[in-house]
Order: structure tokens, then sequence, then C-alpha cells
């Protein structure tokens, strides 16, 4: 009864990609979920009657398009709808926004620049020829350079083949980008203050660090990569909000044979001769398997579901120092009327796209400041965006839902946190919205605000972090999650590691899962 | 057209200059240096700005390496250990030796862990740094394509260099560089006190903060530079430069003071010469710049005449200085021991002070660095940006000054009241009389998007320029920044020719 080949540890959208991918090559496979519902960090809760959220991750575009095809998953209910735009209130009362036509937006910058117009498109076509440029090494289980073994070999080769066929110019370019801060990269593009706070923005997200800090480009390259029907920078909401892509996953996973038992949390990973052989959950209940996949984070999954004593020195101290500093919080809002920008007023367009508080890249940086020395930002960097209006059913008629992506917010604000804290950050959200859109506050049906904290406790990430892990030079590629073990294995023969720890790292993106699946059916294929 | 009078004109006698034109005359070849100030050294040099109050006026002491000393025949002591880094606590002192085991002693009252972790760290610093004056030494080829493959002869000499030595210290280099000089010392140590100390070392000379990335590589930098955490051979940099131009005059070449440079000949993307001040022109075969890559190409070389996206990639060069100098002439009674003190309290005090420059201010509470030589103290204030977002520089100068005293008076109560004659260097002054763009100390940050081979940017970092016989060799390229004379090393063996030369180090 209780044998299976794999066991997978989490539910989340990783853990279901790994599952399905295990059970397609015809293991028996066990999914285990701590919460009464699957989807991690990407699920779709009713918070307030009626009113339904995506409570953590609220958009996808990471999406690997090769686990949707693999997996079939538009046939199990993934249904992406597109985010057309972007519109970014100023502190001058002006706006300025990206909307889904080329020519309106070109326009729209050249209201505030025609330099920026002009460098506009060549800027777009050097991140899209960035991400593309990239995509191979997410596909790619990362050597180790250190390691003189013959697989890490041949993926050195492979990787240096790879540069190869990069022009001189491309491989600068990435080169750059990895080693940039986000605002010097839109210092050399642009002068309009708000096109480079709205793009600097993404280069912050889930991380701890300034966009005037090195490494902050990458992040922002990191959210180029996502690709909606071959569209590279698309992003989307799924139908049915978060909750939706890991519902479509969880369906294809189920057809494939996969078993997904909810409310059984994991206590333990059952180690018997340095060979991870199945795992007890915390009702005592033992099941057993040839391999046992952590979809969680890197400190549960090594720290907590390991005992000490089966793990390396060297190890530990790596997973010890991965940088998991939470620094992003959520506030789900319900409303009975839409927020109406003093800067364009009435329902428009701008309402179905993305709403950035982002007015300039020292607005960001300031928010920064003040969260590095342990507060939350007096006036945070907000990505809002109005689910109700993508998707009718995320609220009751005539009802909307707004989700609010808050920055920063540190895991380890001065004093801790507590009700006080977490109510006075609700409270400078949406008076920091009230600034562009005064409507707000009155429209207000119900609230409810995440910490890093309320994320560590709900989705069970450690620190609260949104990558599992922040996506900095160093713990990234062949150094995530440590250095040597970033080839989906780990120090326990059998024990796997594939969520948004390992490479190459976070969003509602699957590659983890996915890769980590196909490296146990290598070692298997090896044996058998 | 007559000869050139020439083989190499170098523009600029600092030590990177001078290093390139002894290598140069040494194998042969006729060199004229150019130096628009009175006498050599350029940012290295211990200047006189009166009758008895000499200090090194920039850069404080430093060791060029010693295949150089060695090579030139330099009369220059060996590389010494510096003196001790003492940072200045509140009412306490912490203090570094050179001696490993001392420094572990004197730790054991702020942490007995970090006291027997100090050796360690000493030693793994130490390799980390060799590996870098490695890498600094190594030409950094055009990477990819179409070029010789024994330019990459140096790249792999080093990748292997890097694994021979060992899978812990090689990921540990590789992961340090990209980390912010705050998670790489947690990783070390608990002692506040210790690590602030530690991140004032990667701060210094760059626009920074403890908690930037990349400051990971700014203290490996700074550590080779004065191998160790304090500076060496305070009140000494006039004799390296000294003995430089010394060696220059030796091998047969000739040095003109007060002769500035004022453009570079430039045909049809070919340098054949430089036009003076005074509008005497002189021809050479080649050029080779000492000075940063910004003024060499919009300065002297001019935007007209080179390609626009290389004239963008140039104007995208960080330079950003941010360190104004201090040097006081006092009666002697100042009471400030030997060594290089810090005023770094605190990871939050370093990072603070930062900030401020992030928004074009002045600090409040600036990071300090002192050094004495006899009567003779220096003061390197972080972080005065040489872009002041409300104010001018004129007006900020008193405040500097009074910010800087007031934040030593507190712990040299004597230091005021001896002082007879002080000189404050801004980033301005810094820029208009040392020619460095900016006030940026270093030719441009240290930055991670402005390291190896991105340095000065990327595909130009072996030296070469888009202008046939025009090359640099100034601290602005890969090799510079410090006072190493690794650039101007580097420049005379791309020079000289030579695949040969590449690839070998020494």
């Amino acid at each position: 009864m209780n044998r299976y080949d794999a066991i997978v540890i989490g539910g989340g959208h990783n853990g279901l990609v790994a599952a399905a991918y295990l059970a397609r090559a015809g293991k028996k496979v066990v999914v285990l979920e701590r919460r009464h519902l699957v989807g991690g960090a990407a699920v779709t809760e009713e918070i307030f009657p009626g009113y339904k959220f995506s409570e953590f991750s609220y958009v996808v575009s990471l999406l690997r398009p090769e686990i949707i095809r693999d997996l079939d998953l538009p046939r199990h209910g993934l249904k992406i709808l597109p985010l057309p735009s972007t519109f970014t209130p100023m502190e001058n009362g002006d706006y300025l926004a990206a909307w889904d036509d080329h020519d309106l937006t070109r326009g729209e910058i050249q209201r505030h620049s025609p330099k920026d117009a002009e460098a506009y498109d060549a800027y777009s076509r050097l991140m899209a020829r960035m991400a593309k440029a990239i995509k191979p090494l997410i596909s790619m289980v990362p050597p180790d350079p250190s390691s003189l073994s013959p697989r890490d070999l041949m993926g050195l080769l492979k990787l240096g083949r790879y540069a190869a066929g990069l022009k001189e110019k491309e491989l600068y370019q990435l080169a750059k980008l990895m080693t940039q801060s986000s605002g010097d990269l839109l210092d050399e593009w642009f002068e309009t203050e708000a096109l480079k706070g709205t793009k600097a923005a993404s280069g912050i997200i889930g991380t701890f660090l300034g966009p005037r800090s090195p490494g902050t480009a990458y992040v922002l390259l990191h959210h180029y990569m996502g690709e909606i029907d071959g569209a590279f920078r698309a992003w989307g909401f799924a139908k049915g909000g978060s909750g939706g892509v890991s519902g479509a996953i969880a369906s294809a996973a189920r057809a494939l044979g996969v078993e997904i038992r909810l409310n059984a949390p994991v206590q333990q990973v059952i180690v018997k001769s340095g060979r991870a052989v199945g795992v007890a959950l915390e009702d005592g209940e033992e099941l057993w398997a040839h391999a046992v996949l952590s979809a969680a984070d890197p400190k549960r999954t090594f720290m907590q579901f390991i005992e000490r004593r089966h793990l390396p020195d060297d190890f530990v101290n790596s997973i010890g120092a991965f940088r998991v500093r939470g620094s992003s919080a959520k506030v789900n809002i319900a409303l009975n009327a839409l927020p109406d920008f003093t800067a364009l007023p009435g329902e428009g367009p701008l309402h179905r796209g993305s709403i950035s508080i982002s007015p300039s890249v020292d607005y960001i940086e300031r928010a920064y400041d003040d969260a590095k020395y342990g507060e939350v930002s007096r006036r945070p960097y907000i990505d809002i965006i109005i689910p109700s209006m993508i998707d009718p059913d995320m609220a009751p008629a005539s009802q909307h839902v707004m989700s609010c992506f808050v920055q920063y917010a540190p895991y380890d604000v001065d004093g801790g946190w507590d009700d006080a804290k977490r109510d006075s950050l609700g409270e400078t959200v949406i008076s920091t919205i009230e600034q562009y859109a005064p409507n707000i506050r009155k429209a207000i049906v119900g609230m409810q605000v995440i910490t890093p904290k309320d994320i560590e406790a709900i989705a069970g990430i450690s620190g609260g972090n949104i990558f599992h892990g922040e996506l900095l030079l160093h713990q990234i590629f062949f150094l995530r999650p440590a250095p040597q073990w970033a080839d989906f294995r780990t120090p326990v023969r059998g024990y796997y590691f594939g969520a948004a720890g390992a490479h190459p790292g976070g969003g509602v993106m699957g590659a983890p899962g996915m890769l980590a699946a196909k490296e146990i059916l290598k070692d298997w294929g090896e044996r058998r | 057209m007559n000869a050139p009078e020439y083989d190499f004109i170098i523009v600029g006698a600092g030590h990177n200059g001078l290093v390139a034109a002894a290598y140069l005359a040494k194998a042969g070849r006729k060199v004229l240096v150019l130096e628009r100030r009175p006498f050599v050294g350029g940012s290295v040099v211990t200047e006189e700005f009166a009758p008895g109050f000499a200090t090194d006026a920039v850069w404080t002491g430093g060791n060029l390496r010693p295949a150089i000393v060695k090579d030139l025949g330099l009369p220059l002591p060996a590389p010494t250990r510096g003196r001790p880094l003492i940072s200045l606590l509140d009412g306490d002192r912490l203090e570094l030796g050179a001696d490993p085991k001392q420094a572990a002693e004197t730790l054991r009252r702020f942490s007995e862990k970090d006291a027997k972790r100090w050796p360690e760290f000493a030693g793994f610093m130490e390799r980390a740094a060799t590996f870098l004056d490695e890498a600094y030494a190594t030409v950094m080829p055009r990477l990819p394509k179409g070029t010789d493959w024994r330019q990459g002869l140096g790249l792999a000499e080093l990748g292997i260099d890097l694994r021979l030595m060992g899978r812990k210290d090689m990921l540990n280099i590789i992961r340090m560089v990209p980390m912010t000089a705050l998670e790489f010392l947690e990783e070390w140590f608990e002692s506040e006190e210790l690590k602030a100390a530690l991140a004032s070392v990667a701060m210094h000379g760059v626009t920074l903060g403890p908690m930037s990335a990349g400051t990971g590589f700014t203290l490996l930098h700074n550590w080779l530079n004065r191998s160790g955490p304090a500076h060496v051979n305070a009140g000494k940099a006039g004799e390296i430069t000294g003995a430089l131009a010394q060696a220059v005059q030796r091998f047969g070449a000739e040095i003109r003071t007060d002769s500035e440079v004022a453009r570079l000949l430039v045909g049809p993307y070919a340098c054949d010469g430089v036009q003076l001040a005074s509008g005497e022109e002189l021809r050479a075969g080649a050029v080779i710049s000492a000075v940063d890559p910004k003024r060499t190409f919009l300065g002297l070389v001019g935007a007209v005449n080179l390609p626009p996206e290389f004239v963008w990639q140039t104007q995208s060069i960080k330079m950003r200085g941010s360190v104004s100098k201090l040097h006081l002439l006092t009666d002697g009674s100042h009471g400030i021991p030997d060594g290089t003190l810090v005023l770094a309290p605190s990871i939050k005090y370093l990072e603070r002070a930062y900030d401020a420059s992030k928004y074009g201010e002045v600090s409040e509470q600036p990071s300090l660095e002192v050094t004495t030589v006899g009567p003779v103290v220096s003061v390197h204030i972080q972080f005065t940006p040489y872009a002041l977002r409300n104010s001018i520089w004129n007006e900020q100068r008193p405040r500097v000054e009074d910010l800087a005293l007031n934040s030593l008076a507190a712990h040299f109560p004597k230091l005021k009241s001896s002082i007879k004659d002080r000189r404050l260097l801004t980033p301005v002054d810094l820029e208009s009389i040392y020619s460095l763009t900016e006030g940026d100390l270093n030719h441009g940050q240290l930055m991670l998007d402005q390291f190896l081979f991105m340095r000065p940017m990327p595909g130009w970092s072996n030296h070469r320029t888009p202008i046939d016989n025009l090359y640099l060799c100034g601290s602005g390229v890969h090799g510079g920044g410090g006072v190493s004379g690794a650039a101007g090393r580097n420049a005379a063996k791309v020079i000289l020719g030579g695949a040969r030369n590449l690839h070998r180090r020494n």
C-alpha cells in the first residue's frame, strides 16, 4: 500500500510538475501536501465570501512552454488571460502608460521624452534578445566547474559551446546584464523617471536589494524570460487565479496516475544506510519509496526534513548561508468600486492591466533604504492588479478584488511582526495608493494583509522569500542552492531537490520540478 | 613626411604610465613621457603643500607588483606588511595587527569564536588575493571569435590556477566576488565591530556600501593592494613613482613635465602623435594613454573621431568619485597612533554614510580613514559625492572639513588644537588637480560590470582602442585600480607584441 517509486514532498507547482513528469514515465508517485489544498504559493482562496484571491503569487508568465505542452495543461483547464498594459501614476499628477498597442505606447513615452521613445524599441529588442540568449541555460542542469566528473565536464563543454554560439556583442551584453544594477542599466537607456522606476521594479522583486545595487539587472532579466504563446515578456493572469495553474497541473498529474494526499504534513525523511527510503508523516504514518523529492524550500528540505548527521559540514554551512530574506508582502483587498486615479479618471483600460506605484528609481531605492535598517518602507513599491476586471468570476457582480504586491516589508522587521505592525503595513499601502486614487479607502469591503512571516506560516516558505531564496549572483546557476549540489541531487542518495530554491529559480516556472524529475529518471535509467 | 621622433609617446607620468614607459624603453624603444604637472607621480605622489607639509596626496603608500620591482631593478624595499588597522569605537579600539596570531589575540576581547577563525580567514584572503593578483597580471583578451587562439591561453592558464587551488577555495572565491561585503563577512564572523572594520576596507575608494552586491570583490581588491587590511608604506607614494621615473630615464626614455597634452592627433582611425597645450605637435609611432578612459576618449580623442556606439559605451563608464582627502599639518601633538585608523563603528553606520551619496548628498556621519606620517595627519573621507544635487562644492567645503574634524575630535581631543595648516581635496579638486575624472581614484568604479574583460568596457580590456596606434595603460583598464602597476605592465606586453608575452605572467 505505502510503497511508491517516488514520494514528492510539497504540492506546490514544482512538486506537482515533478510528480507529473515521473508518472508520465510510468512511475508510481505520491505527492504529500501539508495544507488542505494544492498549489503552495500558487493558490486561489476565497478570503471573503464571494471574493477570490490569488493569495500569494498572482501573475503568470514564466511557466515553461514545454511543460504546458508535455502535460497538456490547456486540456486540464489552464487558460491564461493577457494583462495588456502597465500604468504608472506619477507624483506630479501625470501618468506614464504602456498600452496594448505599440504605437500608442510609443506615443505615450514620446509625450514624456522623445529620446526615450527612440530608445524604447532598441531596449525592448535587447531584452528580448537577452532573454532568448539565456533560454538554453534555464533548461540545463548546471555543471559544477570544480568537478572533474564526466557529467560535469560534458556540461561545461556544452556551456562552452553555448557561449561560442553567441555573438561577441551578445556575450558582452549578457555579462553586463548579469552584473549591473537595474538602475544603472536603465540610466544608460532612458531619462524619464517613471519609466526607469517601473522597469527597475522588476529587478527588485523577491530580492532584498535596491535598484542601485549591482546584480539587480539580472533579476530584471529573469522577469523577461516569460513567454506566453511564444511572445517574450508577456505577463498574464490565469483564469481562476494562480490556483487555476496549480489546479491544471494537479489535474494533469492525477490523470497520469499521481496520488495527491492533502493534509499530510511530512515530519521527516527516513534515511537508511545513507539512502533516503521514505518519509514519516507528522501523524506517524510511514511511506516508502526508491526516491524522495523535496519541493519545499532549501532550509526545510535540508535542515528540517533530514537529520543533521546525514549531511556533510560544508553542505550544512552552505545551506545555512543561503539567503532567504523575505522582502515582499501582499495586500489583498475586496472593493465595491474601482480605484479612480486622478491622473486618468474613470474606468478604463488601465484597470485591466498592471498598475505600478514606482514613480522613480530613487523612490524604490528609498523604499529599500527603510527596509535594510529593519523598517517597512514608508512609501513602498506596489504592483497592483485587479483580477475581477480580467476574470469576472473572481468577485461578485459589480464588485472587485485587488491584489497589491508590496515591497519592501522585511521578514526581520525591527521588533518582529505582530498585529499592530501588520495593520500599519496595510495602512501604509492604502495611504500610498490613496495619493493617486483618493476614493480607494471608501471602496474597501475587506482587506487581507500578508507579511513575509505570514507567507512563511501559510505557504511554508522559510523566510517568506517568494523565490525560496534570492536570485543573487552567488545563489544562481551552479551555486543554487549550494556549491557542488546544483544538479538536483543531494548529499543523501535517493533524496532529490526540485523547487524554486534550485536552478533556475523562482516564479511560477515549473522548470526546477521538471529538471529534477528528469534527473531522477536519468539516475534510474543508469542503474536499471 | 619625416619619420616620427618617437616610437611611443605616453600621456601621463603616473605609476602606470611610468611602468609602461620603463618596460618599453628597456626593450630598446624610443619613448617620451608627457606630464601635465611640474612633477611626476600622478595620483601616486608625495606632495609638499607648504614647507614641512608633505604627504601622500591621493593614494596612501602602496606596493608595486614584486615582478615589476624585479624586472625594472627598482631600488624599492621588499613588500612590507602594513601597520595595524585600528577601528575607533565608542570608548574602545579594535586593533588588527599584521601578524595573524597577534590579531587573533586582540580579537578575543570581541569574540572568542572570531579570534579562532581569524588565522583561517587571513589565510583564505591571502590565497584569494594571490589569485586576483594573477588575474590582474593576465592580459584580458577580447573574448571570442576570429582572434588568435593563443590570446586565450592566459585565460586558460588562469582557470587552471583557480582549479589547482582546490575545490573549496575555488568555489569560495567565485562566490565571494558578487557577494556583499556584509554577507561575506557574516559567513566568517559574529562581532559587529570586526565586520564593520573589514567592511570599511571593502569600501575604500568605491562608491558602494557594505550592503551593495560586489563589495566582496572590492574587499579582495583592496586587500590585495594593501597586502592585508591596513595601508602599507604610508608617506612613501612618491618614492614609488620617483624610483620608476629614474628607471625610465636610466633605460633611455625622456620625461617632460609641465607638458600638458591638449589633444591626440587622430587621422582616419589612427593616432600618430599629440598636440601640447602650448601648440607644439609631437609625432610618434603610437600613443599610449595613462589617463582615464573617459578623459582619453571624450577629452583627448574627441567623440567625433569615434564610432557612436563606442562613445555611448564610454559615456556609460561609471566614475562616481566620492572621496575627499583632508591633509592636516599639526604641531605633532595630535595624539593619533601609527597605523590605519578607521571610523567604522558598525555596518549600519557605513551603509548610512553611503546612502547619502546615492542622492547626491554629503554624509552627515562620514566613514573616515586616518593615516599619519610624523606631524602630518591625512584623513580619507567617504562619502562626499562629486555630483552634488542640491548644493555646489564651494558651499560644502567647510562643512566636509567640520564633519571630519568633529567626528575625530571625539576620539582625539588634542587634534583640533594641534592643527597648523590644512589642505582639503574634494572630488572636484581631485579632478582638476590630478585629472581624475569625477574624482574617481580608480579611473572607473570597481564594480562587477567594470571588472575583468569588461574594464574599461566590454571588448576593450586588451589595452587596444578603436583607433589604431592608440593604447590604454592606466588604472581604468583591467589590472588597474590601486598602485600595483599591473595595467602599465600588461599594456607594455601587449604593445611589444608576440602572443608569447600574453600568457606568460612573469
